[in-house]
């Protein structure tokens, strides 16, 4: 049991649920407390002890399923189709009492049956299970890697523990014992039991191989799953994979708030308040145990977002504005423009809506910006520059999210240079990667002068790299 | 102690808390292995009350410290009674004069009074906070810690020391260790996500919104007067508004206070007009009540119609009298 908790445990670490060793011990005294005989207890309990976080319950219990099969289900349910199979008005329980019978009357020395053999003909099903597993094992089926192989691996498996050998011996037997006198009806039915049996056997192996086949690549599937959805890049992103990534979006913004947070609660000592100090020792005659400092100002970040929704970078945009739309969720101060050439400001919008009725509204046409034209970066800093230079002081951080191809407009980088004096920081998170930065119709290297920071911000995982170094 | 999972979940269930199988494995595994369980899951699932009812089913005191942005230890475990001190020296100051009779040089008198200085730093002068009090506690406790989340990382790092082996040392007085180690529960609404080392010494348990079926019967143990029939639709529809995309999903203790409320309301069953007046006792969000709205055809399922119960002769429902206007609750 052990050995295959420990087994289960690697299987899951596999597939990227972390299980120290710790929490594999912790598994084992769970197991000792209670009586297994329920699945779904002896489930919750590796759960508990092994599984930490709620995002992986449902692979662990895929998981759990695969590994905890029900493989020796499936393998009562084919024998028990074997046995069902009987012909006549003979049962299996008398066919099996007239074999003993026949066999007992039999020289001992010619029935000696091999392992398998009486497993199969007595139908020891946990028998049957360990001989299977270790044919299994020895066969080396845990490399399997793909559809193709599974032939090939049950195959091998079955000469492992010499099954046709098996069924020899068992037709030897039936044989044997018919020319020892049973009657032609039970011989015949024995006969078919035992080619039955092989037959189950057979299954039984092949969808053991099935399931391995499954267990090793769940990891591989879910790992492919997730990591693309992180490596992969904004522009090919289907609309139903940005709604799938909403949520890691939020989270990214609530990281960002997290972080500004702390900052805070660092800067919180300040020089000593003596009023208070003195107010709050009265109780102590004025000796002062408990001191109080001067609260720092708190200094609340602003936050400016202007966000590229052209058509060059449609789900980028699509993408970008739920994360914008999650800051908004997580800061007070917080104004969000969107432009193409036209500049629109969309915080209401964002404010009103909830997050996919808000986006549909920022991006269709009309609504707040017309999105149909070529984009225009100098003309959207110039119109921000008129209208809302004001939005911008000493504690605001502009974050400008766009690919800077201006269609070869003029570029106004002094609107920037403006926007950048003013503010505290300017960062230009960028899709394009900074290579192509100042090539074609980019006037990234225009901009650059002007930005405290520049980045790539191609995919998830670049993203969250950002947000992690980011200073607001 | 408890002897068994269906004993977890029958003396639960006496103290009114309805759970499955998952829940009460864990809880039995946590008394059983003497391990913390941090328990996550949406907002009013019964995280708080799981804590709060496997004290009373257990007999044991609960002691809650409740997290928050900045706390520290000294509200968490122990802080020195300033105010308390002075007073003894004051009213203390005359024998400190008889002790320091005699002394001739100032060594001399300090040497004194160091050595009498454990008088003012003893247990007389601590105040408990719930960490210490779980642990100097003479009778078995439960030692709730919630909305663990909303607490820094730095207090959790400590929380941590407490919690391997339940023993706090005060520098001035000694160490102390429990005598019985508290059964613990965290709480924690995923604000953010617990460091790894948290995780690895607690068993975990997600709590999720319940089926129907479980949602069904936690209605009937919490209000013993609701008609069955309102308690099926209302379950159903609450089913049917956890589908929605909603800001925040209404939970067990929205559909508490929903049947609460519709029994104010002398309510039989449910229909458009009520639905949309009290939809605001469930829903917390504009946003989330306009769509509700907009899907109040979908939300109720009128499966009742066809078999509307005869009003029986001998067994008349009690009449409930309509409610004079269906005012909206606020």
């Amino acid at each position: 049991m052990q050995k295959k908790i420990l087994e289960f445990a690697n299987l899951l670490r596999k597939s990227g649920i972390r299980v120290s060793v710790a929490e594999a011990l912790d598994a084992f005294a769970a197991l000792d407390e209670l009586s297994l005989d329920e699945r779904e207890v002896f489930r919750d309990a590796l759960r508990s002890s092994m599984v930490k976080r709620s995002e992986d319950i449902e692979s662990y219990d895929q998981l759990f399923d695969l590994f905890w099969s029900g493989f020796y289900d499936n393998l009562r349910e084919s024998f028990g189709a074997a046995a069902q199979g009987l012909s006549g008005q003979l049962d299996l329980e008398a066919l099996l009492r007239a074999v003993q019978e026949g066999m007992a009357n039999l020289d001992p020395g010619e029935v000696d049956l091999s392992e398998l053999a009486r497993a199969l003909l007595t139908q020891d099903l946990s028998q049957l299970e360990k001989l299977i597993r270790e044919a299994a094992e020895a066969a080396g089926v845990s490399r399997i890697e793909n559809l193709l192989q599974i032939g090939f691996f049950s195959r091998r498996i079955m000469e492992r523990m010499n099954a046709e050998g098996a069924g020899q011996e068992l037709r030897d037997l039936a044989a044997r014992l018919q020319a020892a006198g049973m009657s032609q009806a039970e011989a015949e039915a024995l006969q078919g039991l035992i080619e039955r049996l092989m037959e189950a056997l057979r299954k039984a192996v092949r969808n053991l191989t099935e399931r391995e086949l499954q267990k090793q690549n769940f990891d591989y599937m879910e790992r492919f799953r997730r990591e693309t959805l992180i490596e992969k890049s904004f522009y090919h992103l289907t609309e139903e994979e940005v709604r799938q990534m909403r949520e890691v979006v939020s989270r990214l913004a609530q990281r960002i708030k997290n972080i500004l947070s702390i900052r805070r609660r660092r800067l919180q000592k300040g020089k000593l308040d003596l009023h208070q100090t003195l107010r709050r020792n009265m109780a102590r005659g004025g000796v002062p145990f408990e001191l109080s400092f001067k609260q720092r100002k708190k200094d609340r970040p602003k936050l400016v977002i202007l966000c590229d929704v052209s058509s060059s970078v449609a789900n980028v945009s699509r993408f970008m504005l739920q994360f914008v739309y999650s800051l908004q969720e997580a800061f007070t101060k917080i104004r969000s423009f969107v432009f193409v050439a036209e500049l629109g400001e969309v915080t209401p919008v964002f404010r009103d809506n909830d997050i996919s009725d808000a986006i549909d509204k920022a991006l269709d046409g009309g609504d707040v910006i017309n999105v149909y034209t070529r984009s225009n970066f100098g003309y959207a800093f110039h119109s921000f520059w008129q209208n809302f230079l004001s939005a911008v002081d000493k504690r605001t951080t502009v974050l400008v999210l766009g690919d800077a191809r201006n269609n070869y407009n003029d570029p106004r980088a002094w609107c920037l240079r403006d926007v950048h004096h003013k503010a505290k920081n300017l960062v230009w998170l960028n899709p394009e990667s900074p290579g192509a930065w100042g090539f074609g119709d980019s006037v990234m290297d225009k901009y650059l002068p002007y930005c405290d920071v520049a980045e790539e911000c191609r995919n998830l995982r670049q993203l969250s790299k950002v947000v992690d170094r980011l200073v607001l | 102690m408890f002897e068994s999972i269906d004993n977890v979940q029958s003396r639960l269930r006496e103290c009114g808390y309805v759970c499955g199988k998952n829940i009460s494995t864990v809880v039995f595994l946590a008394e059983r292995l003497e391990k913390p369980v941090l328990v996550e899951g949406p907002a009013g699932v019964g995280k708080t009350e799981l804590a709060k009812v496997v004290a009373t089913a257990t007999g044991r005191d609960l002691i809650r410290l409740q997290c928050y942005e900045g706390l520290d230890e000294a509200k968490a475990l122990y802080e020195w009674e300033y105010s308390k001190q002075l007073l003894y020296t004051q009213i203390l100051k005359e024998k400190f004069s008889e002790a320091m009779a005699g002394t001739r040089t100032l060594r001399e008198a300090a040497d004194r009074i160091g050595s009498e200085d454990n008088i003012f730093f003893s247990e007389r002068f601590i105040v408990p906070r719930p960490l210490l009090r779980a642990i100097t506690a003479k009778k078995p406790t439960l030692l709730l810690v919630d909305e663990v989340d909303k607490s820094d990382p730095e207090f959790e790092a400590f929380l941590l020391e407490v919690l391997s082996d339940f023993q706090v040392s005060v520098p001035e007085v000694g160490t102390f260790t429990a005598a019985h180690r508290p059964l613990v529960f965290l709480t924690s609404n995923d604000a953010r996500e617990m460091t790894d080392a948290l995780k690895r010494r607690c068993l975990h348990l997600y709590i999720d919104f319940p089926s129907e079926e479980e949602e069904r019967r936690i209605l009937d143990v919490k209000i013993p007067g609701i008609e069955q029939r309102l308690a099926d639709e209302l379950v159903g529809v609450m089913q049917r508004l956890r589908k929605l995309d909603l800001k925040k999903t209404p939970s067990i203790s929205e559909t508490l206070d929903w049947a609460r409320a519709l029994l104010a309301l002398h309510a039989t069953e449910l229909d458009d007009g009520l639905v949309r007046d009290t939809l605001n006792v469930i829903l917390k969000y504009e946003g989330d009540i306009r769509k509700a709205q907009s899907e109040l055809g979908r939300l109720i399922v009128r499966k009742a119609e066809e078999k509307r119960p005869e009003p029986a002769a001998g067994a008349a429902p009690p009449a409930a009298p309509a409610p004079p206007k269906k005012g909206t609750l606020h």
